[in-house]
């Protein structure tokens, strides 16, 4: 067959192959991008219809299908490192937290270039500052809505104790020594993992601390960070104002705590709002109100933000991008607030949303809005996701008297400096 | 029978040649099944271990060949010989207590006591349910406000347990969640073995006049060797291996005190995100667990015929 092949009739038959190439290529393109798969978060039973109702409105709009997994935040980032480490083009679109997204740099596409700046801007910066990597400033998602705490005491109790909802450091051990007793708890805090971490996180701020030095080095060890975390013990061991096993005690344990009526106050995050209004899963419907975070030095906490990332070996990042502009939209935040009271991460969408509020909840929103407008977030250098587990030991260690705040912190500082430096964070 | 003899008359080579008789068919109709074993075995084994000489971190840029280092680190680290220490006392006592208990229980239902047979079928039921549900259970069991043991106590004017918060009791806790699902299985081993015993040693003994601890332990103890040999291959195999439980009850806290090498591996992998680091660890809990293995094989008691 090769030998009757000649020169014309061979490039005859590759041009015709490549003009068929060129006119089937942007069907197939088309065809592809007609159907996308994301990996989104769940929790509670709202979630799945929110998705459900998200996806049709999508499709209605650009005829592209959206197809999805639901999974809770924990297995969700742990799926997404798996996926992460094997290159995973499975999923076009994640749902994703600035919490975890120093983790996904390598495995998220930069969304820069889809987005033009005017777009960019009305989205919180502190959401967009978290979210980009420090080494090559790139957006590695986009935010979909704040998630920052204020505090939330129960009102019937404090007014008919004459007190005040705690401002300071002080206020709340005197506040929550005045409600300790007969069975109850003045006070509720995490104490295990990622949450007691997030707590620590938040005292280290308002003592004047901060998790890096001007050169990337550890310096929560610094007196600030050894004020916060004996602080942080005393709540537990010294001032006893907190329920004993606080030190197991993750999210779900700290708000079931408050909402079953067993503690006087917390520091929740936006879903809170909610779920504490609901009957079905509060017993102090009514009797609570809310309050801004206390404060030490600085009024510091931090300011997150539930995110939308695109995977860097989709197939198909156009449609990929459309879905995660539509699930940032202003459309999108308007009912993930009206559904689950998270706190929309544009700007423009938040100032409607206060606007419409009325009483309670136009209170409480001025007091997120207080939180974002001085929250941080820890840094998200390379390493810092090992750091992070070495620090869920550390605090624990003190919290549960294992080690002085002094000795877990400066134990946990030389670790994170190795882990830091082996990860490449000073290259 | 014919047929048989003149089989067995054939020249051995000339039946070897026959190509059903081949060694390479045998390979041939065993290689779908060895292709599917290295394809899920092997290979992710190989992989994982080839990783663990990298610097296979999810946050850096590039994966560095780094030679031995992850080892040495994990060697190292206060965190993993925490872990360790908590792995090796976990093993021990969750093996002592089950082994004990296991073969306690078993000689009472094997005595046909009264009401212990109808216990037996209820001993299928801790090892049938998830770990992760035993957990969740023990959990919220031992809730220092809702949880019905410090209830318990409480009621019966008794001082409350900090199970979960104090390190020292948080370690109780988990394992009286892994003794309470795996003695159940101990018992069925022990209890099979102990049908299986021939009576007529322990009908002797009975007759020679031993008393009931006599013939227990110099003749059905040494008799039920191999079932133990089994049984704690199993425990030091599953204990090396225990992850749910501990995760779902304290997730190795408060400060690492319940962290065992699996709970280590798990926080380096998924938080941490270094798997170079985390294949390390698993290798190193694989090669103690097989020196432990190797160690049983040795005692002389259980190589005792």
């Amino acid at each position: 067959m090769l030998k009757h092949l000649s020169r014309r009739r061979f490039l005859q038959s590759s041009a015709t192959i490549a003009a068929s190439a060129g006119v089937a290529a942007p069907r197939i393109a088309r065809a592809e991008a007609t159907e996308i798969k994301a990996l989104l978060i769940t929790g509670g039973p709202l979630y799945p219809k929110y998705w459900e109702q998200i996806a049709q409105d999508f499709k209605k709009k650009t005829g592209i299908t959206v197809n999805y997994d639901l999974l809770e935040f924990t297995p969700l980032t742990s799926k997404t490192v798996t996926l992460g480490a094997a290159r995973s083009g499975l999923y076009d679109v994640y749902s994703t937290h600035t919490a975890q997204i120093g983790s996904f740099f390598n495995h998220f596409a930069p969304l820069d270039e889809y987005f033009k700046s005017e777009e960019l801007e009305d989205f919180y910066p502190v959401a967009l500052k978290y979210l980009r990597n420090p080494k090559t400033e790139k957006l590695a998602a986009i935010p979909r809505n704040m998630d920052a705490r204020v505090q939330y005491y129960r009102k019937d109790v404090y007014d008919a104790h004459g007190l005040k909802p705690a401002a300071t450091w002080d206020d709340l051990i005197h506040v929550s020594q005045t409600l300790t007793g007969d069975g109850h708890y003045g006070l509720v805090v995490p104490g295990q993992g990622d949450p007691a971490q997030r707590t620590f996180s938040d005292l280290l701020w308002q003592a004047g601390g901060e998790w890096v030095d001007e050169n990337n080095k550890p310096s929560f060890n610094a007196a600030p960070g050894v004020e916060a975390l004996t602080f942080y013990r005393d709540l537990i061991q010294k001032y006893k104002v907190t329920p004993p096993d606080a030190v197991s005690y993750q999210w779900d344990e700290n708000s079931s705590e408050f909402s079953s009526g067993a503690v006087f106050d917390t520091f929740d995050w936006p879903g809170a709002y909610a779920t504490l209004s609901n009957p079905a899963t509060s017993k102090v419907v009514g009797k609570w109100s809310t309050a801004p975070y206390i404060r030490n030095k600085q009024a510091i906490s931090c300011a997150i933000s539930h995110a939308m990332a695109l995977n860097s070996v989709s197939k198909k990042k156009d449609a990929a991008v459309e879905f995660i502009k539509f699930s940032v939209g202003a459309e999108s935040q308007t009912l993930n607030f009206q559904d689950f009271t998270n706190f929309p991460s544009r700007q423009s969408v938040a100032k409607q949303v206060v606007a419409a509020a009325q009483g309670e909840q136009a209170a409480w929103l001025g007091q997120l809005e207080q939180t974002i407008a001085t929250g941080k977030e820890w840094p998200k250098l390379p390493g810092f996701s090992k750091v992070c587990t070495i620090m869920f030991s550390a605090i624990e260690k003190a919290l549960s008297n294992q080690a002085t705040p002094t000795d877990a912190l400066n134990e946990a500082a030389k670790e994170s400096l190795d882990a830091m430096t082996q990860a490449g964070a000073y290259q | 029978m014919a047929d048989a003899a003149i089989a067995l008359n054939e020249p051995r080579g000339r039946r070897q040649r026959g190509p059903l008789n081949s060694a390479w068919t045998g390979y041939l109709l065993a290689g779908p099944a060895l292709l599917a074993i290295i394809a899920i075995f092997v290979y992710p084994l190989g992989y994982s271990f080839v990783m663990s000489f990298f610097r296979w971190d999810l946050s850096a840029p590039s994966a560095p060949f780094i030679g031995l280092n992850n080892y040495t680190e994990t060697l190292t680290s206060p965190l993993f010989q925490q872990s360790l220490h908590n792995q090796l006392i976990f093993t021990a006592a969750t093996i002592a207590v089950e082994i004990t208990a296991g073969m306690g229980v078993a000689v009472l239902i094997n005595g046909k006591l009264r009401g212990l047979r109808a216990a037996s079928t209820l001993l299928l039921i801790p090892p049938m349910i998830a770990p992760a549900v035993v957990g969740l259970n023990f959990r919220w069991l031992f809730n220092s406000q809702y949880g019905f043991i410090d209830a318990l106590l409480s009621d019966l004017h008794l001082p409350v347990i900090p199970w979960l918060s104090d390190p020292n009791w948080a370690l109780v806790s988990i394992i009286i969640a892994d003794v309470w699902q795996n003695t159940p299985l101990m018992v069925l081993l022990f209890l099979a073995g102990l049908q299986s015993l021939p009576l007529e040693p322990l009908e002797a003994a009975a007759v020679d006049g031993a008393s009931a601890w006599q013939i227990f332990w110099n003749i059905t103890l040494p008799l039920l060797r191999p079932v133990i040999t089994v049984a704690l291959m199993l425990r030091i195999i599953d204990t090396f291996r225990t992850f749910d439980v501990v995760w779902l009850m304290t997730q190795g806290g408060p400060g690492g005190a319940t962290s065992l090498v699996t709970v280590h591996a798990y926080l380096l992998a998924f938080q941490g995100v270094d798997f170079g680091h985390a294949a390390a660890v698993s290798y190193i809990a694989l090669v103690l667990s097989l020196v432990l293995l190797g160690v049983l094989y040795r005692l002389p008691w259980l190589r005792e015929r």
